[in-house]
């Protein structure tokens, strides 16, 4: 086996709490599968086996007992749960599992949705031996208009500045904009070895990583670093150029004990990737090198190594706001090929469903209902003269005759009363919507009203 | 351009076309403007230095005569009738001459500024012009970029105001400048200097040429801003105030052709070597492109070059990248490589070369060896001297028999001093006048220690009474700049260095409060100020105020204090800056925090650790420290072994002199 897997579900969906109030992000239902399938799905179609998936108890019993949740793949999953009130990071998620982890890893985030070519950033980690190499991809613009929100809202976050050599491959440089209050820092030994640096900004990371065994190695003797794209990333890029990975004298066996002794110095060297002496021969031998200009070897003797793949088209979402959300339920569909509508739901024949609209399982459509663009979650029961328009349906909801719902996120379990209007509203599971209301885009989060 | 020509046909001129029309017009600085050259200039100007046995103003000519220049002004300042002969007896003055040269001298010329600001009143140029330095060798076409650049210009009116030409060559090529080490952050597409946009791109891989293609505002933007003194001020001002004037600098960026400037003897020495390798080709050697009687040689392999009339002894060798002028005769047993050996030069037996730069009537006796070193005009080396790397021999320097010079060794016929007493008017220029002042040089008689018993010159030092900056235009040979240290802790350092500044701070304020008797109330109120200032946290402040006043004694007393004078004269102090710590210490916490640092600081100073109990004792009297605090800090588990025998040896006595004050019998148990 050369990779494991890792999935990372224990997350809490902090950015969407309306959504993840009552259904845990890994669970939330996109395109009328939970959104732990997909990534579960891209694993599988690159042929893994196995995936440890690490999540909460309440995560598990849910996809274990409930049909809905029920995840057709037919990988191996071993699943791993950790304390939710823990308030553990990724980097601890994976110091917890240490144990199991007997290769290099491949870590996937619950909440990615892509159709990437996976091989591109494994293949960056094989044929550069690197330490890290990662999934990035070019940030898109959300069109959809976000339900409680007014008006279109500007993303607050700030802006990440990615520095990749010429060939736009490896990664020598990562920066948010937060912490460059005194301008772009770029030492000069860096661009002494790697003279063009193309910065870029826009893009978004996918928490896609494949990562070396010696760095959980490195994480278990390093308790300080809690999440792995906060503090171990940023670690790892920067410490391509530091003194102590570069010097040669590293691979002496006798120093390296040495080091081990004395305490602090022995994580950094951990961490290094080990090259094999095969490989090391091979390396000298060959005329093969990453770089022009100067004769210095291949890599300038550096053994630690952070690549990056950068997408340049496809799709590729991390579903961890709202708007993420439904820009990925508009545009999960087309991801898999399997018939719009399910096969065991009723649906009258005097009914319209627009081809872009997704109908779950045992779902009741009644006469002249119009769907259009919008997803219909499992059990849903849909009466006559209702319009649905742009929204998104969870499991369960009952929709009275003649309701009009347009851009709107109706969450489990709701029932809304005949003849309700909502429009660009987000409502919460279990809610009763009176008849004949009327919700149109309200200033303040009108979802919260209703818990 | 293009098609400029079938345009006229259709009788379709627009203005535009016939601005193109216009000779393409060049500005050409043949002064450098500063020392860097010294004492060689003292002599000849920089732009007359022979490289490859040719003028470098000759090479920086013609290469703007074979990118199509029609029009050059040659700005010459010091020296400036040399450089006026010179040309005048050049191919360039001659009527055929495709590209026509205009001489204009000033003596007022201080800089890049005042050249371009003269170019303006003067209204010299109508048309984008090529600006270059009468020493860049180069043979990149340019007519690319001079395209680019109209183009641009045609686009968005007047916007990009500079286009400056790059070579791609990689950090550690040796034409390669270390004092011009650039670091362009450019946009890809535009070829723009930018940063900011969404992407760009930061290249330490291009070398400046020294060739730039202006429009004509740049004169008169020079002439509005009289801080613009060289290009690199002009290029900075534009940039930063891109937004408000709305100018842009852009670049072009060739990966082939040649193109370097001799800014230093480093560079000239790679500039030359290069040549000899053909790498500037068309202009090579045997070309005589500067179309001179008698300048031809011939070409062989290994990148031989021999002019007219060279005689070579027997069992001599050219072994390569040897070129030698006309009438030049080289004795017997010789080895010469990597050198340039200049006209009518004698060289004697047994001699050896290497990266030797000879200029013309050069006297070599027997046995001598030159490694990496200038030999100037009508120098004369005597019997089995050694040259070691970075000599300078300048014009007509006698040294020898018998003497090895040491690395970077500069001999001048001018004296040192004599460039002191020329300093007074503050004319920092290569090409400064030299006063006359040959009877005073000779009144000084030559040190045979330095170059030998017959050698006539004066060891050449960098002046002392220079200011700093001068410091870099003193060497010769360019810089050897060592390389950044690779630390991982920069922004420790300098947190580091916040806290020791604030409590540098801290110290002077307290000082002066007893000085000046100044009430406490006052003193917090500063320390108070200077925490915002410095950005340190409450906790930091009452440790570093703790370990201060500790060490207030040390700081007026020295440190020789024996223990019994240091708690004298620390109690009082105590007892004076007592409302400042209680302004400090108010949580149970606080209380943990002051010990300790005061522990820390007594672990530091384990001469005085006795006197630790009293300092604590007098806290406690003074209300600074609780009891409790104190009893609770010492019953915790110690930090290391070092604190942990502190606390022990002053556990005993201070619980028995705690137990004195205290009076409470059930507290002092529970610290034993």
């Amino acid at each position: 086996m050369e990779l494991q897997a890792v999935l990372m579900a224990a997350g809490g969906g902090s950015r969407m709490m309306d959504l993840t109030y009552n259904t845990r992000k890994p669970l939330l239902p996109v395109g009328n599968k939970p959104l732990i399938w997909y990534p579960l799905n891209l694993l599988e179609r690159v042929g893994f086996e196995e995936v440890i998936v690490i999540t909460t108890k309440e995560v598990q019993k849910m996809i274990s007992t409930d049909p809905k949740m029920k995840l057709d793949v037919k990988m191996k999953l071993d699943i791993v749960c950790i304390q939710e009130d823990a308030d553990m990071g990724t980097a601890d998620a994976l110091r917890h599992i240490q144990q199991k982890i007997k290769t290099d890893i491949l870590v996937v985030s619950c909440d990615l949705i892509t159709d990437a070519a996976l091989h591109e950033v494994v293949d960056l980690f094989r044929a550069h031996n690197a330490t890290l190499s990662m999934l990035m991809s070019k940030a898109h613009e959300f069109t959809e208009t976000v339900p409680g929100q007014k008006g279109k809202k500007k993303t607050g976050e700030q802006r990440d500045f990615v520095g990749v050599d010429g060939t736009g491959k490896r990664l020598l440089f990562m920066a948010n904009e937060a912490d460059l209050d005194k301008g772009l820092v770029i030492r000069k030994s860096i661009m002494r070895k790697l003279p063009r640096m193309h910065i870029k900004t826009g893009l978004v990371d996918a928490h896609l990583y494949c990562l070396k065994k010696s760095v959980v190695d490195f994480l278990a003797d390093n308790k300080s670093v809690s999440s792995i794209r906060g503090e171990l990333v940023p670690y790892l890029v920067r410490k391509q150029f530091s003194k102590s990975m570069t010097s040669p004298n590293v691979n002496d066996e006798a120093d390296q004990k040495l080091k081990k002794k004395d305490g602090n110095a022995n994580l950094e060297i951990q961490i290094l990737s080990r090259d094999e002496v095969l490989l090391q021969l091979t390396r000298e031998r060959s005329c093969w090198n990453d770089h022009r200009g100067d004769m210095s070897e291949a890599y300038h003797g550096v053994r630690l190594r952070c690549y990056v793949h950068i997408m340049d088209e496809g799709m590729c979402y991390r579903v961890n706001t709202l708007a993420a959300y439904i820009e990925a339920n508009r545009l999960a569909p087309k991801l898999f090929d399997e018939p719009a509508v399910h096969p065991s739901a009723a649906i009258s024949v005097r009914c319209l469903i627009g081809a872009d609209s997704i109908i779950g399982a045992s779902c009741q459509i009644s006469d002249k209902a119009s769907i259009k663009r919008s997803m219909i979650g499992a059990s849903t029961t849909v009466r006559e003269k209702v319009k649905v328009t742009n929204s998104i349906i969870m499991h369960g909801v009952t929709i009275e005759e003649g309701c009009n719902i347009q851009g709107s996120v109706i969450c489990s379990n709701t029932v809304i009363g005949r003849g309700a209007d909502i429009k660009y509203c987000l409502v919460g599971s279990a809610q009763r919507i009176e008849p004949e209301g009327a919700f149109w885009k309200t200033p303040s989060r009108l979802s919260c009203a209703f818990y | 351009m293009s098609s400029r020509g079938g345009k006229q046909k259709k009788g379709n001129v627009t203005s535009e076309q016939e601005e193109e029309e216009q000779p393409l017009q060049a500005v050409l600085v043949a002064d450098s403007f500063n020392r860097r050259f010294f004492p060689i200039s003292k002599d000849q100007p920089r732009a007359l230095l022979p490289l490859g046995n040719v003028a470098m103003i000759d090479y920086t000519l013609e290469f703007l005569t074979s990118t199509g220049v029609q029009e050059t002004f040659v700005f010459c300042c010091w020296m400036s009738n040399k450089i006026k002969d010179h040309l005048l007896k050049s191919k360039w003055c001659r009527p055929t001459s495709p590209n026509v040269v205009h001489i204009i001298t000033s003596d007022l010329y201080r800089s890049l500024g005042d050249v371009l600001r003269d170019v303006d009143a003067k209204n010299l140029v109508r048309n984008d012009f090529i600006l270059v330095y009468g020493d860049v060798v180069s043979n990149i076409d340019v007519s690319q970029a001079l395209q680019e650049h109209r183009h641009r210009r045609k686009v968005d009116k007047n916007i990009s105001v500079m286009t400056m030409v790059f070579k791609e060559s990689s950090p550690g090529h040796k034409s390669r400048c270390e004092e011009d080490d650039v670091i362009v952050a450019m946009d890809s597409k535009s070829k723009r200097f930018s940063m900011g946009t969404d992407e760009f791109e930061i290249r330490h891989d291009l070398l400046d040429c020294h060739i730039s293609i202006c429009s004509p505002q740049v004169a008169e933007l020079f002439t509005d801003n009289f801080d613009y003194q060289t290009r690199n001020d002009f290029v900075r001002g534009i940039l930063v105030n891109e937004e408000i004037l709305g100018n842009q600098i852009h670049l072009y960026v060739t990966q082939d052709g040649y193109g370097a400037r001799v800014s230093n003897l480093q560079m000239y020495d790679s500039v030359s070597s290069d040549m000899v390798r053909r790498w500037v080709y068309p202009l090579t050697p045997e070309a005589n492109f500067t179309d001179q009687q008698g300048q031809g040689c011939t070409h062989s392999r290994h990148n031989v070059y021999r002019g007219a009339e060279v005689s070579l002894g027997h069992g001599s060798q050219m072994e390569e990248n040897v070129l030698i002028g006309r009438d030049t005769s080289i004795g017997a047993n010789c080895h010469i490589s990597n050198s340039v050996i200049g006209n009518n030069c004698t060289i004697g037996d047994n001699v050896v070369l290497d990266r030797a730069h000879m200029w013309n009537n050069v006297h070599i006796s027997s046995n001598v060896e030159i490694h990496q070193s200038v030999v100037c005009d009508g120098a004369v080396v005597k019997e089995a001297v050694h040259l070691n790397k970075q000599c300078v021999l300048a014009y007509n320097v006698v040294i020898g028999p018998n003497l090895s010079l040491p690395d970077g060794t500069v001999v001048s016929m001018h004296h040192p001093e004599e460039e002191e007493e020329d300093d007074d008017d503050e004319f920092l220029s290569d090409d400064q006048e030299v006063g006359h002042s040959k009877d005073k040089t000779r009144q000084k008689a030559f040190n045979p220690a330095e170059v030998g018993p017959e050698g006539k010159g004066y060891i050449w030092k960098a002046s002392m009474n220079d200011t700093e900056d001068e410091e870099l235009a003193q060497c010769l040979w360019g810089l050897v700049l060592n390389p950044d240290p690779e630390s991982d802790s920069e922004s420790e350092a300098s947190e580091e260095s916040q806290d020791r500044t604030f409590q540098l701070e801290v110290l002077g304020t307290l000082q002066r409060g007893l000085e000046e008797n100044i009430v406490c109330d006052n003193l917090v109120l500063e320390i108070n100020s200077l925490k915002y200032a410095y950005n340190i946290t409450l906790k930091e402040v009452m440790q570093i105020l703790t370990r201060v006043v500790l060490e207030y004694p040390f700081q007026q007393q020295g440190t020789q204090l024996t223990t019994l004078q240091y708690t004298g004269s620390l109690l009082p102090l105590l007892k004076t800056w007592s409302p400042v710590f209680k302004n400090y210490i108010k949580r149970a916490q606080d209380h943990l925090d002051c010990l300790s640092a005061v522990e820390e600081l007594f672990l530091e100073q384990d001469t005085h650790q006795t006197a630790m109990v009293k300092v604590l004792m007098k806290m406690y009297q003074l209300e600074i420290l609780e009891e409790e605090a104190i009893l609770k800090w010492f019953s915790t588990g110690a930090t290391n072994d070092k604190s942990r025998q502190l606390r022990k040896n002053q556990g005993k006595q201070r619980m028995s002199l705690q137990r004195k004050e205290s009076e409470e019998d059930e507290s002092s148990e529970e610290g034993e």
